[in-house]
């Protein structure tokens, strides 16, 4: 442990629409609204798993996903995004995001398993945000994969009538 | 002759749903185990199980016309039920039954045939001088032919599937450029889904109501609607919720669009249940869409505001008994709302969440039926739907109902998977959804997110968070941190977050 985290009084949540969210330390299992305190319990059973109860009621919590600093957390059936920092990595963050340019290149996966039905661009199509790009067929369902850019398509990986996983690349763009 | 037992040509909740009222009827029922789901909650309510997952044939056995016919044969069931999806609405399969003395559970092939074929099903309706959509005369041979028909009345236009039905194969067309790539699409699609390229084209109704009757009939010619069931909350043509009746009909209305409903039952010589959709638009004027000729995954919303049990009707009526109710019997009592809970992520435009269900837990009260196919432990495969459960609620009136379902969302409970029910939270709380001015267009057009959170559940998640940060960050003595509460982590938690690391 380094000398630099004795002095942690405060962390930061922040998530992933930058929200900020401080919390003293050392952490208090208490949540101050306006001028009140409320108590907030994590807790576990057998039949309904982990929760947080806070004013009276139960709410499902889960860990989807935690790396090093960033923590997704489904909390009553929704999914946030956190990264937690402290002032430090606070300041170092802020510093590294304001030198950085935006995302040039744009990748575009499967989010589902399932079958392509079609792909509906070509290489060197301009397309536009919101714009179909892949339909693919999962549990019954079409889904419309959109641009979530406006851009040019570089590279068409999805091919019509062939199966495809979770998270396999389907289209790549680069951003206008 | 009389039904002794039923095989069960289908899984999940329906198959549970029936199988209740065959007990209750004292009728023996058979389901079949498949390798997908061998350890399926439905297997657990039947008096016989055929195993069946050894079978390692590419086609789902619940479609598989052939050896539905051989287990009936062999379990020595003398009747079938399809309930709904699969070979429901299979004109083919329910004649095999016919000819291999099975009952089948439905109506008759040729009602099925007659209603699958949309294009069938148009000129029925045009003949009965049922008000439809302006729209082509049969199927449209090509691109030419369809742009003819749009701009006679006007655009925009839908190509609808001739063999189509599920929302599936129907493409929008707004202008005569797009004419062209959305005929081939759509009759690709028919191809690929229904085995039938054949598309016709209609008028597009913008901004309707869907509103569906509920029919029965008799093969003695009697045929009874039991009131409207409003679909309007769906997502690309799949419905999320349904409610019973519509606060969009009049008393009158009511009756005129009924009395319509049973006509086209009777057109076809329909008997056992069935549904007839149609779309209202804003000035109240109704088209007929399609007959489902089928129970309907919704039934239950019915069932809660006549008291009658439809599955105890199908039954009956495939008994050949006649129907014991008269459409003045029929009364509508309250109000029921049905809301699908789904293993889909809304955070993610609704896309298909499966896994494995790590809890359950369903709310129960007088007002609250709940229709489900899954308990802790069992999964949702992406071989079929993602339905988790059908939350149905009743209440005096639609106000009370929507206060009642409020209430019951917050009490259901489901770990592991993602699920529809923030969506519904945003719903119930919603003014247009309130004051029932929605339509089929809600979600893709009034929503800019599909999902409900209060304000202090992010910060609640945020403090989860780095609580974690915390302990495994800062976990050193000589850190003045406090850990008393730390031994309330679970097991459970502690061991998934050491596996994921």
């Amino acid at each position: 442990m380094t000398k630099d985290k004795l002095q942690i009084k405060k962390l930061y949540a922040l998530s992933s629409e930058n929200k900020k969210f401080s919390f003293s330390l050392p952490l208090k299992h208490k949540i101050r609204i306006g001028k009140r305190d409320y108590e907030v319990k994590l807790k576990a059973d057998e039949k309904l798993g982990t929760y947080i109860l806070w004013k009276n009621r139960k709410y499902p919590v889960e860990i989807i996903r935690s790396r090093q600093n960033k923590y997704e957390i489904l909390f009553n059936d929704i999914s946030y995004t956190f990264s937690v920092e402290t002032p430090f990595s606070l300041q170092r963050k802020k510093v590294l995001d304001s030198g950085r340019g935006k995302i040039e290149q744009e990748f575009i996966k499967a989010p589902m398993p399932g079958k392509i039905i079609d792909v509906l661009v070509r290489e060197g199509a301009t397309v536009l945000r919101g714009e179909p790009l892949i339909i693919l067929e999962a549990m019954k369902m079409q889904n419309e994969i959109l641009s979530p850019v406006n851009g040019i398509v570089v590279k068409v990986a999805a091919r019509a009538n062939t199966n495809v996983m979770k998270d396999d690349l389907l289209i790549e763009i680069k951003v206008a | 002759m009389k039904i002794k037992r039923i095989l069960i040509a289908n899984r999940g909740e329906i198959a549970i749903r029936i199988m209740k009222t065959a007990h209750l009827m004292a009728i023996e029922t058979v389901v079949i185990k498949t390798a997908v789901e061998p350890n399926a909650m439905y297997l657990s309510s039947a008096d016989a199980i055929y195993d069946n997952t050894e079978d390692v044939s590419e086609i789902p056995v619940f479609l598989d016309i052939e050896k539905l016919i051989g287990i009936a044969i062999k379990t020595e069931a003398n009747a079938i039920h399809p309930g709904y999806g699969f070979l429901a609405e299979n004109a083919y399969f329910a004649q095999k039954c016919i000819d291999n003395k099975i009952i089948f559970i439905g109506p008759s092939p040729d009602a099925i045939y007659k209603m699958g074929n949309k294009t069938i099903a148009r000129k029925i309706a045009l003949a009965g001088g049922i008000p439809m959509a302006m729209g082509s005369e049969g199927n449209i041979a090509n691109e030419e032919e369809a742009i003819v028909i749009a701009e006679k009345i006007g655009y925009p236009v839908i190509i609808k599937a001739a063999s189509g039905g599920g929302g599936r194969g129907m493409r929008i067309v707004r202008k005569t450029e797009e004419m062209g790539k959305m005929f081939i699409i759509a009759s690709k699609e028919a191809e690929k889904a229904f085995n039938d390229p054949s598309v016709f084209v209609e008028k597009y109704i913008e901004n309707p109501k869907h509103i569906e009757f509920q029919i029965l009939g008799d093969t003695k010619g009697n045929v009874i609607h039991l009131g409207e069931r409003e679909c309007s909350i769906q997502r690309k043509h799949q419905k999320l919720l349904e409610e019973a009746p519509s606060c969009a009909l009049s008393e009158s209305l009511r009756k005129e669009m009924g009395t319509m409903a049973v006509q086209i039952a009777k057109a076809v010589d329909y008997h056992s249940a069935g549904t007839v959709e149609f779309l209202l638009d804003s000035d109240k004027n109704f088209y007929f869409m399609e007959m489902n000729t089928r129970i309907q995954v919704e039934h239950p919303v019915t069932e809660m505001i006549t008291g009658v049990d439809l599955i105890e009707q199908q039954i009956r009526i495939a008994n050949g008994e006649e129907l014991k109710y008269k459409q003045s019997d029929i009364k509508l009592n309250g109000w029921a709302i049905e809301c699908r809970i789904n293993a889909e992520d809304v955070q993610a435009g609704f896309a298909p969440d499966p896994g494995k269900i790590e809890s359950i837990c369903m709310p129960t009260a007088p007002y609250i039926r709940v229709d489900t196919g899954v308990q802790t432990g069992s999964s949702i495969v992406a071989s079929y739907d993602s339905m988790i459960a059908k939350l149905i609620v009743k209440g005096k009136d639609r106000k009370d109902a929507i206060k009642n379902c409020k209430m019951a969302l917050d009490k259901v409970w489901i770990k592991g998977t993602k699920t529809t029910l923030p969506f519904f939270r945003l719903l119930m709380r919603h003014q247009k959804f309130q004051d029932g001015s929605f339509t089929t267009a809600f979600i893709e057009k009034d929503l800019d997110k599909y999902y409900f959170n209060s304000d202090y559940e992010e910060m609640l998640a945020a403090w989860l968070a780095t609580k974690l940060f915390v302990e495994e960050n800062l976990n050193d003595d000589s850190i003045n941190v406090d850990f008393k509460h730390g031994k309330e982590m679970s097991p459970w938690l502690l061991n998934k977050r050491i596996n994921q690391f």
